[in-house]
């Protein structure tokens, strides 16, 4: 299937440029598609009729304890194992340097027996610190929003729902920090997951893991105003449910993975690529048209809708709903013909914000998930870098001038240039920015900008060439072996039109936040609330479909799928048992 | 102690970068170790017991050509570590052979020959038949043959001491390596002189022990983890207040 899709791919016409997707200014514009992680795993939830119930609910009066919830599937049995923990207010940090949380929680293969239950309770709640077990496939730990759920706790116990504005502000109960997968501290490695059919998909298990955790948020909640009030309290209404999703503080610990993984990204970039020039090609109908305004409007409104804190994302959001408003009388009056997909995205790339750009080409994408969805077996890749030792030398020059040409433009003589550097703390391995001749730890600088080693590499071989025009790679690197990491990227990425993120990751301009967003993007992450440029908040399944109707084995699937750019539940449509929100909490 | 495979492959990675080795070739070695180890084929042991020379020798120190043609060469490996001298040489050979059909390097005065058998897995898995063979000075002489099908990552070992053998005077820590487009160069057992075969390992019980490393964690000694943590931690770059903000503001 994989290589069906691939030469499709390879066959697609009038896929976009490496040097306009690449740009990293643009991948920090994009939003999920339907191709995005927690999308696929919703669908295979979905399709599979997987299951989820709670086994285990030891939560005390105060919220703390343990619970366990079970992941059935047609494929195999995985338990979620939630600790819930105390945690003063000076202890409550996002960064990965935190050493406590308000909940740490797994995800195990198989079954909790007693004895794997002792072990996982001494040591995910130390994450890092712990050793895990190597049943588990994920790690995790997040902490709550004090505000919210003050709100939501308070509401609920007063028997009232709370106000769907506190969801619109923050959207969740809980934000992640940190989830881990792939042999992390003793949990199991990707190889194993590599054949299984539940998590095949790139991070299917992490966003499993997280899904589930959602409903942990509802559940204590209840549980916490049941506690409170329970004459009075009441359940969740199932659209504020559906509206809540799960947080997460993601900051440049992101970073490596995008520049470290370039085969992985060129997979994912060239899927989406694939995808949107697949949409692009299809002749619209009125269906799609009408299909076509109607996420155009939810995709508006729900950036209209969307409280931001930073002020620079929010103004990029207030333009991309004036732009989509521009789209619309357009949309709805054209002719319908061939190529008029293509127009549109011409005619956005040259008059819209590159943000309005990427989320209509997410929308049309969204259109044919018939011709797209095939695609989301095309995300992972075995990943090698390889050397190609018999290359002439020549000619390595010539891909190095054809494909890194993006890398040899930069002046890296130039102050600005060359401002930043990237290192490791010794807190808890921290990836951060230091700036160069100022900040110690420039010895140590880890080496994630691709573009000076490109051309540092290119001069090198010019110069070896003068003296040995024959040479194939090899000789050089016997006589300059400190390059051969470099090359033997160029010449494994010289066949991923995809996979080089085209900047200067030392320039002073450079803004990390666009890395963090391309992966989350793919992640499925939306409502992105920078802090500053290092590190970013967002919501994850907010407006998915929830355990409940996930077991209740849906039957219409398109319909399970539909649940992007989720808008605030409209007054009126909450459970009959109280209609009264409470505004006066806010 | 229990590691994943990821675990030990990262930081061995880091901590050959500690001590010196540059970008790229701490990912060889450290592919090289943590692939023997999964096999369970005593990866960790080779490196612990080479880990203090390793650290001593100087990371300027690079292996020498001393003989080359189209189809064959000779390297000297300067009493490095194959860890640190056979990358490049096995690639040179791969080229040779990729070019000539068949190429036979010898690498001279390496330590930890054992260690080479990962690099070697990753030639055959791009389509390289390759054998490689050397012999062990002690007493008895023993004769180890590591023999890789094209495609397979798996290997066929034959470990055996040999007695009718002519006295030997010149110390004997090369390494020959034979790698072969298109012929197959998997060992085979045939000799009319007495040997006593010590092991023998087949692919398919190596990928058993693979199996069972994938699902349950590999053993490590904790001493040599904690020696490990210790040269990684060379790469990280001490914390203060004002490079907390290289993360980022606080919140």
């Amino acid at each position: 299937m994989i290589d069906a899709v691939m030469q499709a791919a390879r066959m697609a016409p009038s896929l976009r440029p490496a040097g306009l997707v690449m740009d990293l200014q643009r991948l920090g514009t994009l939003v999920p598609s339907r191709l995005s992680f927690a999308r696929s795993l919703m669908r295979q939830m979905g399709r599979q009729r997987w299951r989820i119930t709670q086994q285990h609910f030891g939560l005390d009066a105060d919220g703390y304890g343990e619970v366990i919830y079970r992941v059935q599937t047609p494929h195999g049995r995985y338990h979620v194992v939630i600790f819930s923990q105390p945690l003063e207010d000076e202890q409550r940090t996002d960064r990965v340097i935190a050493n406590a949380w308000d909940v740490t929680f797994g995800l195990v293969e198989g079954d909790v027996e007693d004895s794997l239950f002792t072990t996982l309770a001494e040591n995910i709640p130390l994450q890092e610190a712990g050793r895990q077990h190597p049943r588990l496939l994920v790690i995790s730990r997040a902490n709550k929003s004090l505000r919210n759920f003050e709100i939501f706790v308070q509401a609920l116990a007063q028997g009232l729902q709370p106000p769907a504005q506190a969801i619109q502000e923050v959207g969740y109960l809980y934000r992640t920090t940190a989830v881990y997968g792939n042999g992390k501290f003793g949990i199991a490695d990707y190889g194993r997951l590599r054949n299984n059919p539940d998590f095949r998909y790139p991070f299917s298990a992490q966003m499993t893991a997280v899904y589930v955790l959602r409903q942990f948020s509802i559940d204590q909640a209840e549980h916490l105003a049941r506690v409170q009030r329970p004459d009075t309290a009441v359940a969740l209404a199932p659209e504020l449910r559906r509206y809540l999703g799960i947080g997460n503080s993601t900051g440049l610990g992101m970073a490596p993975f995008l520049i470290r993984h370039p085969q992985l990204i060129s997979q994912w970039i060239h899927a989406r690529e694939q995808a949107l020039a697949t949409a692009k090609a299809q002749v619209p109908s009125e269906a799609s048209r009408q299909r076509l305004l109607s996420l155009c409007i939810r995709a508006r409104q729900y950036l209209i809708e969307t409280d931001i804190e930073d002020v620079d994302q929010a103004a990029r959001n207030a333009i991309a709903v004036t732009e989509l408003g521009d789209i619309l009388p357009w949309i709805e009056q054209v002719t319908l013909e061939e190529g008029l997909w293509q127009q549109l995205a011409d005619w956005s790339e040259a008059a819209l914000s590159v943000d309005t750009q990427e989320l209509l080409n997410t929308l049309l994408i969204e259109l044919y998930p018939e011709s797209v969805d095939m695609l989301e077996d095309a995300m992972a890749v075995e990943e090698k870098l390889e050397l190609v030792p018999d290359m002439p030398l020549v000619q390595l020059k010539q891909v190095i001038e054809t494909q890194f040409d993006w890398a040899l433009a930069e002046d890296f003589d130039a102050p600005e240039a060359r401002y930043w550097f990237w290192y490791q703390s010794i807190e808890k391995e921290e990836p951060r920015l230091g700036v160069r001749g100022v900040d110690p730890g420039e010895a140590k600088e880890l080496p994630l900008a691709v573009a000076p080693r490109v051309q540092r590499s290119y001069r090198a071989i010019t110069a070896f060439l003068e003296d040995n025009p024959k040479a194939l790679t090899i000789d050089f690197l016997l006589a300059q072996p400190k390059f051969m990491e470099c090359i033997r990227r160029i010449q494994t990425m010289a066949a991923h039109t995809y996979g080089e993120i085209q900047a200067n990751l030392w320039h002073q301009d450079m803004k990390p936040m666009h890395l963090l967003r391309t992966k989350l993007s793919f992640l499925g992450a939306n409502r992105f609330d920078p802090r500053g440029d290092r590190w970013v908040r967002v919501t994850f399944f907010q407006g998915a479909p929830l355990i409940d109707e996930l077991n209740t084995e849906p039957t219409n699937l398109y319909a399970f799928d539909d649940w992007s750019y989720a808008l605030a539940p409209s007054e009126g449509s909450e459970q009959p048992q109280k209609k009264e929100s409470c505004e006066s909490l806010l | 102690m229990k590691v994943s495979f990821n675990e030990l492959q990262g930081l061995s990675r880091k901590a050959f970068i500690g001590i010196g080795f540059a970008e790229g070739h701490a990912d060889d070695a450290a592919d090289m170790v943590t692939w023997m180890e999964s096999y369970d084929l005593s990866g960790l042991e080779a490196l612990n017991k080479g880990l203090e020379h390793l650290i001593e020798t100087n990371p300027d120190t690079l292996p020498e050509i001393l003989y080359q043609d189209g189809d064959l060469a000779v390297v000297d490996g300067h009493n490095l570590s194959v860890l640190r001298a056979s990358n490049l040489a096995l690639e040179l050979a791969f080229a040779k052979a990729r070019s000539r059909g068949l190429s036979v390097i010898k690498i001279r005065r390496c330590r930890q020959r054992q260690l080479i058998m990962g690099y070697l897995a990753r030639l055959s898995a791009r389509g390289m038949n390759v054998t490689a063979f050397w012999r062990n000075a002690h007493r008895p002489l023993t004769e180890q043959v590591v023999g890789f099908r094209a495609n397979s990552t798996v290997p066929s070992i034959r470990v055996y001491a040999v007695e009718e053998v002519p006295e030997e005077n010149a110390p004997n820590d090369g390494i020959t390596l034979i790698m072969a487009n298109h012929v197959d160069l998997l060992p085979t057992m045939r000799s009319d002189y007495r040997y006593d075969l010590l092991a023998k390992h087949e692919e398919s019980d190596l990928l058993a022990v693979r199996e069972r490393a994938m699902s349950s964690g590999i053993e490590v000694a904790p001493e040599l983890w904690l020696r490990l943590k210790e040269l990684a931690q060379i790469t990280l770059v001490e914390s203060f207040d004002a490079s907390r903000l290289g993360a980022g503001p606080a919140e």
